[in-house]
């Protein structure tokens, strides 16, 4: 074996994962290279990083299908429509008749939601500056009969509570990106009924996913599918 | 003799950003035009790499989708603001780092990989060495802290440089090489292979 000089030593050693998966910068690899076919102990460990590299190559392979990526895909380009849907003017105010600023079913359908979700932001706002009195200002609650304005007959449903402080612009959100619309509430817990738009449907959101979903964030203290 | 190592390239070249400058220009589309086709193609690009790499993190199954969907949200909305100072597998692989870190620091996706190590569920009696040493390997990666995991995943299973994994995890490249270390000299541990290959370190 050479004369070892022992940063020398460290720094090959150090970079011979490099070497080993031949991304080593040209300037470096060369002197190495030099080092490790005078080091034993370098020739072993690199033997053995080219082990590692193979069996964690192999190991990797794919996690999904196709079709899971497609979902995926599709599922994100809803909450992309939505929000983009969510940022354009709107014009008009009956939800039926709003006009499409794209020509797709989907875009209508999203445009007539973002509609039916600012109805319920505004009777949000509304609770939120008026404590915990909700249900006796015409609001109308979970527990009643809800106004149906915009909702589908057996769409998912969930039921939501905000931390309290929550701001309209967080929930709006949180809303948009789930493709969830208010569509009844404030309940006497400040509890709220969301439905899930057709394409998020059609991209394999439930409300069972989607209740999981927004369970976990921060500013929900309460998330729950409704039976249908 | 020149060492086999630098021909032994193997099939991770594949999971390589094997053309930068035409995912450069997927990304120009999508900020110039908002074009779908495009941002479907690099959604395509990345969807398997970021799925084995948030797995590798402990990421559970049912989340990774989340935090990918997460990380091209921003490439759909930022794309006009990436400068180039990097490649841009670097740049969006950051991200996803950076999003499933923040999910794990929240305890909201809690980690698979939490059980104690179990030299028991290694099936040591099979016939088949290799299936033996991927089982032992696997055990040893849950072993890592998730750094050192990242870190030997960018460069084995990504094939990434020291210095593009040093600018994904967004450390020095030192650490990079401090993390990879300690995550060798982990695995040696459970790798009953490489146990007997290497001696005395530096």
């Amino acid at each position: 074996m050479s004369a070892r000089i022992p940063d020398t030593h460290a720094e090959a050693w150090a970079l011979l994962p490099w070497l080993a998966n031949g991304r080593l910068a040209s300037e470096d690899r060369e002197w190495v290279e030099a080092h490790v076919q005078g080091c034993a102990e370098c020739r072993a460990e690199l033997a053995a990083q080219r082990l590692i590299d193979s069996h964690v190559s192999e190991d990797a392979s794919p996690q999904s299908a196709g079709s899971d990526e497609q979902r995926s895909f599709n599922k994100l380009w809803a909450r992309i429509e939505a929000a983009e849907s969510a940022a354009a003017p709107i014009v008009g105010t009956g939800s039926a008749t709003v006009p499409a600023p794209r020509s797709s079913r989907t875009v209508r359908w999203l445009a007539a939601a973002v509609v039916v979700q600012a109805l319920g932001l505004g009777a949000l706002g509304l609770a939120f500056n008026n404590g915990n009195r909700a249900g006796d200002d015409g609001i109308v609650t979970v527990t009643d009969t809800p106004a149906t304005t915009g909702s589908r007959a057996n769409a998912p449903t969930v039921t939501l509570v905000f931390e309290p402080g929550t701001s309209i612009g967080t929930i709006n959100t949180l809303l948009t990106h789930q493709g969830l619309s208010i569509v009844a509430g404030p309940g006497a817990s400040n509890n709220y009924q969301a439905e899930l738009s057709a394409d998020a449907v059609a991209s394999g959101a439930t409300a069972d996913s989607v209740a999981a979903v927004m369970s976990k964030d921060p500013n929900v203290s309460l998330a729950e599918p409704v039976a249908k | 003799m020149p060492l086999q190592s630098v021909e032994n390239l193997n099939s991770r070249a594949l999971a390589l950003p094997a053309n930068d400058a035409s995912e450069r220009e997927l990304l120009e589309r999508i900020a110039r035009s908002k074009d779908q086709g495009a941002f479907r193609t690099l959604y395509g690009n990345y969807y398997q790499r970021l799925s084995r790499l948030l797995s590798r993190m402990s990421v559970r199954h049912e989340d990774i989708e989340e935090v990918i969907n997460d990380t091209f949200w921003v490439v759909w909305t930022k794309a006009a603001e990436f400068r180039g100072a990097s490649q841009l597998s670097t740049w969006i692989i950051g991200i996803a780092y950076r999003r499933a870190l923040n999910a794990l620091r929240r305890a909201k996706l809690r980690p698979v990989a939490d059980q104690p190590f179990d030299e028991d569920s290694v099936s040591v009696g099979s016939s088949e060495e290799d299936e033996t040493n991927q089982q032992w390997l696997s055990l040893g990666l849950e072993r890592l802290p998730v750094e050192q995991r990242m870190a030997l995943e960018l460069t084995y299973t990504l094939g990434h440089s020291c210095e593009e994994v040093a600018a994904i995890l967004d450390c020095p490249v030192n650490t990079v090489k401090t993390r990879l270390f300690r995550a060798r000299e982990t695995l040696k541990q459970v790798l009953p292979q490489l146990a007997g290959m290497s001696g005395d370190k530096s």
